[in-house]
């Protein structure tokens, strides 16, 4: 699989050229367009994979393209404004916010993980999910604004609503940013993710509540 | 006429450069950015009330164009569309004509002929909104897009393009709109209906589409007092 990233950042699209019967799992409503050839298979993977899924924030079912016959395309992309990125795959594996979720590999197995982060997603309507795979693979996230990527080496602290994916090989766990929780309150940056040790930390240059916030408030109340 | 698309992709914004008195654009109302003083503007329903109609209910444009004509040589137009995203221009042969998807047009020399294509009952009955303007003659065509604008030369093999997605599409091309997938695929898969494109001609595609945008804000909107 060969993924290339146009029309960066702002309305990024992925083409991923796939290899002659290679195929990529792609989150349901991603695909822009395709070559004839690929063949769309949707998966819920079972029953209760897929109800975990959707506790997950994401949608309950996923879809296979498979190239048949021949070499073929798709074009991927999110729904919302942002930029991209191509991540390879790890032996820990990454931590990946729900909706920033796009495609990825045949190979990788991406769990929904329930526990620690309910509480201080379920705002925001985003879960975790836990992507790892045997040997190489990719997968494909996507971000609201640009997307950068940190080092912590240490200590680093980071706004819930920026986060995208990060190394599993770090540890983590949410809290205040503030002194106190009126301080915090008051600094508008609500819920912060503290990260504790060495791994790469992607983060999303705009956070999409913030943005649905400004923008909601000016439009006529919902009927 | 000359003219360059700037701010590509996100905020394209076409510069028309006026080199004789007398040349003329034809835009959506609301394009026109900036101009110079000697291009004079004149409001006007194109081909007649009926033709105009049309365009309005089918193609989904205005039943009134601005067209912008240049009195003195070395006049300045600058055109954008509304949302943010691309523009592209296509310079028509007089043989080859091209379609666009409903509320992509955005500007065209004088000699450019705009006229609506019924979409097929198959369109229409699907709920797709796949109104065509079919656009015929010659010199520069804009249009634009919400998102990156994406060309895909469609060859033997055809390609497949999610409807929401269409932008525009030369003639030589055929399409049918289908599913993607079995009867699972359609009501769960998130995919919606296709356009399968076959033939030999040239599609453009929108990597975004304001849809979506629009129904992830609506549940920000306040709710109602009682």
């Amino acid at each position: 699989m060969q993924v290339e990233i146009g029309y960066r950042p702002a309305h990024s699209m992925a083409r991923v050229m796939l290899q002659p019967n290679e195929a990529v799992v792609a989150e349901s409503g991603a695909m822009v367009g395709m070559s004839t050839n690929v063949h769309m298979q949707t998966q819920s993977g079972g029953l209760m994979k897929g109800l975990k899924r959707m506790f997950g924030g994401e949608s309950f079912f996923r879809n296979t393209f498979t190239a048949q016959g021949a070499a073929g395309e798709v074009l991927l992309a999110q729904s919302l404004p942002g930029d991209m990125v191509t991540l390879d795959m790890t032996p820990n594996g990454y931590f990946i916010q729900s909706s920033s979720y796009v495609a990825s590999t045949p190979n990788v197995n991406i769990e929904t993980k329930v526990g620690g982060f309910r509480s201080f997603f379920a705002g925001e309507g985003v879960f975790i999910l836990k992507a790892t795979a045997e040997g190489p693979g990719q997968c494909l996230v996507g971000a609201f604004g640009g997307i950068q990527e940190l080092v912590c080496d240490g200590n680093l602290v980071i706004d819930t609503g920026h986060l995208v994916c990060w190394d599993s090989t770090l540890e983590y766990s949410v809290g205040k940013s503030g002194a106190g929780w009126i301080a915090s309150f008051l600094s508008g940056e609500g819920l912060v993710c503290h990260f504790r040790g060495q791994g790469r930390i992607w983060i999303q240059t705009r956070n999409p509540s913030e943005y649905g916030t400004t923008v909601g408030r000016m439009l006529p109340p919902a009927g | 006429m000359r003219y360059q698309i700037l701010d590509k992709p996100e905020f394209s914004v076409v510069q028309v450069h006026f080199d004789a008195p007398g040349e003329q654009m034809l835009c959506e109302p609301d394009a026109m950015v900036a101009k110079d003083s000697a291009i004079e503007m004149k409001t006007q329903m194109q081909g007649g009330l009926l033709s105009a109609a049309k365009r309005k209910l089918l193609g989904g444009e205005s039943i009134f164009q601005n067209t912008f004509t240049a009195s003195q040589p070395g006049q300045t137009l600058w055109l954008a569309p509304g949302p943010e995203g691309d523009v592209e221009v296509l310079e028509l042969n007089g043989t080859q004509g091209v379609f666009l998807q409903s509320g992509a047009y955005m500007a065209s020399a004088p000699t450019v002929e705009l006229d609506t294509k019924w979409g097929g009952a198959k369109g229409f009955f699907s709920g797709t909104g796949l109104f065509l303007l079919r656009c015929v003659g010659q010199g520069p065509l804009f249009f634009n897009c919400y998102g990156g604008m994406h060309a895909v030369d469609v060859g033997p093999g055809g390609y497949i393009c999610d409807t929401s997605h269409v932008v525009a599409f030369t003639e030589g091309l055929q399409y049918s709109v289908t599913k993607v997938g079995g009867l699972k695929s359609l009501f769960f898969s998130g995919e919606g209906l296709v356009c399968n494109f076959q033939g030999q001609g040239r599609l453009w595609i929108s990597t975004r589409n304001s849809a979506s945008l629009a129904a992830f804000i609506a549940p920000y909107r306040p709710r109602k007092r009682n």
